[in-house]
């Protein structure tokens, strides 16, 4: 059974259309992702899958079970959470966690728990005011789990976090799937593959690509030849568009990922390459890709 | 009605935090405390600084008791107003602007009771404060020039009060439909300004209307009776206040939340 449905599902401003049509299916017991570029429609979708604002078409529909305001099922942590500057962590939490319908003691205990799981609990009588970016974070998704809700949605969970950030609200978020549903937005391709079992690709309010992630990767994977350098490749690989087995491929400083139509050719002829040679090759492998290729392509049209 | 409590101490929370519960209070007391002080003191200090020739002096009547409460009513209708819509112009913009009000209304809390329960703040702090700061008005005019009956300064003190929420309901009501601040106060004080203006001009045409019950309260404060109409003015500020307070209740929860991504 899904968790939400959601059928043909548009929102207009004015004269752009931000979300077109578009159908979900949300399962329940499953890390689902919604993946785009920036201005894809994501938080607007979400927005509307919270209620926070009215679809100008289509509909959604909860699971049977859950009835009433569907705010009571669900926790949400919007792109970009603010919170009272003056309140502690700790007060945050319980003032979210009665306004839920806790009791001040149930809500103290929530508190302690949460602060515990995000790694909060020495800084919960701080000032939110003085919290960091990342703790915000934390914060952020603490008070979504508040009332224990079905479904956690996650606008952009890691987007404004440095690595170190990124890696712990990962962990985190994979801690979460075990006991509760997930639905979370990024422009990050490689946050989708390592926590989601299911991906919606969007762009341009449209759901171009859906798929479960083993399912998508086995379709969609191109071979791919890793290469690291000690001198800068920069000047060598761009002859390397011409070649007819030539795909795709991404430079960062010394790393050379290379997207291949026919492996064995590509790596024939790279092999036998002499420039490559005298740029001290470190690494050389050959991999299977990650779903970027596929992204970019959706993202570039 | 747990909820709504919960939403409504968040608000006192709030504004002791960030000391409004200091300096408004203050700047009534202050004010409540001038308006005597310096009636009783007005012809000394006019002399110390000897401008007026001897027999003018004399002719400068100390003014009632009553009239100073309604002198000091005065000051809070224009000093006091004004601090109370500064204070509060941005009772929702903020929220909302800063993207808090989100995080609170995508949980399960009702629009209605968010709402109220700021309505209900911001008018305890108005009234508490009016209390103080008339309380020391009343104290003084007594110590200073002549005491007033206790029953004719509570009734009047209860008909100002009520149009003070009327204008704290303005507040809250054009807080609902615009997210500029500076539109909130203009509106308020404009709206309050013309109000009271017309009731002065023509009191018959306007004896309905909430800009009657200072002049109500003055003369309580004098002969412990209100003026003509007095009760069909009260009824019409409670009607006017309950209507507003349900249209700005409507107008929030058909407003969208979000209505910017970031
Ligand atoms: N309140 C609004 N008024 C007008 N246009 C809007 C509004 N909200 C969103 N849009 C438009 O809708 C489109 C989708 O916006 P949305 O915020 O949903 O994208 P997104 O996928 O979340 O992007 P990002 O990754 O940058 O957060 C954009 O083109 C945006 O300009
Ligand atoms: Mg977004």
């Amino acid at each position: 059974m899904n968790l939400i449905t959601a059928e043909s599902l548009t929102r207009a401003f004015q004269s752009t259309v931000a979300v077109d049509g578009i159908n979900l299916s949300i399962k329940e017991g499953v890390c689902t992702a919604l993946l785009g570029p920036n201005g894809a429609g994501k938080t607007t979708t979400l927005n509307m899958l919270t209620g926070l604002i009215k679809p100008t078409g289509g509909s959604i529909a909860f699971d049977e079970r859950y009835h009433g305001d569907r705010r009571q099922y669900i926790g949400y942590l919007p792109q970009f959470p603010k919170f009272y500057g003056w309140m502690s962590g700790q007060e945050y939490l319980m003032y979210t966690g009665q306004l839920c319908g806790l009791t001040k003691k149930a809500a103290n205990e929530r508190a302690e728990e949460l602060l515990t799981l995000v790694d909060l609990a020495e800084a919960k009588r701080k000032r939110i005011g003085g919290y960091s970016g990342g703790m915000k974070q934390r914060l952020g998704i603490a008070q979504a789990l508040v009332n224990n809700p079905k479904l956690v949605i996650l606008d952009e969970p890691v987007s404004a976090l440095d690595p170190i950030g990124r890696r712990e609200v990962l962990e985190l978020m994979k801690k979460l799937k075990k006991t509760t549903s997930i639905l979370f937005s990024t422009h990050v391709l490689h946050d989708a593959e390592e926590v989601s079992d299911d991906i919606f690709i969007m762009n341009r309010g449209k759901v171009v690509i859906e798929g479960g992630l083993a399912e998508l990767q086995t379709k969609y994977q191109k071979p791919t030849i890793y290469i690291e350098t000690e001198e800068e490749p920069d000047i060598w690989c761009r002859a390397l568009k011409k070649k007819e087995w030539f795909r795709h491929m991404h430079l960062d400083k010394k790393q050379l990922t290379i997207t291949v139509e026919n492996i064995n050719t590509a790596r024939e002829e790279l092999l036998a390459d002499a420039t490559l040679h005298k740029l001290k090759p470190l690494r050389f492998e050959v991999v299977r890709t990650t779903l970027e290729d596929l992204f970019m392509e959706v993202a570039k049209k | 009605m747990r909820q709504w409590f919960i939403l409504f101490k968040k608000e006192c929370l709030e504004s002791v935090r960030n000391f409004k519960w200091l300096w408004i209070p203050i700047v009534f007391i202050l004010f409540g405390i001038m308006q005597p002080v310096t009636s009783y003191y007005l012809p000394q200090i006019l002399e110390s600084f000897g401008g007026l020739p001897e027999e003018a002096l004399f002719d400068i009547p100390v003014p009632s008791g009553p009239q100073i409460l309604a002198e000091t009513l005065g000051q809070f209708s224009q000093i006091g107003y004004l601090v109370l819509v500064l204070a509060f112009m941005g009772v929702i913009a903020e929220e909302k602007n800063s993207g808090t009000q989100l995080m609170i209304l995508v949980k399960p809390v009702s629009y209605g009771a968010y709402l109220t329960a700021k309505w209900a703040h911001m008018s305890l702090l108005a009234v508490t404060s009016f209390i103080l700061g008339f309380s020391f008005a009343v104290y003084y005019t007594h110590v200073l020039i002549e005491s007033v009956p206790a029953a004719h300064v509570i009734k009047g003190a209860v008909v100002y009060i009520l149009g003070m929420l009327f204008v704290m309901t303005l507040i809250l009501l054009f807080s609902t439909l615009f997210n500029s601040r500076a539109a909130v106060a203009f509106l308020t004080l404009g709206l309050t300004i013309v109000v009271s203006l017309l009731s002065s001009l023509m009191p018959n045409t306007m004896r309905w209307s909430p800009g009657m019950l200072s002049s109500h309260a003055y003369s309580i404060f004098g002969t412990g009776e209100g003026g003509e109409a007095m009760w069909l003015s009260i009824a019409c500020t409670l009607l006017i206040i309950s209507v507003m307070v349900g249209i700005a209740v409507y107008i929030f929860r058909n407003k969208e939340t979000a209505s910017h991504s970031s």
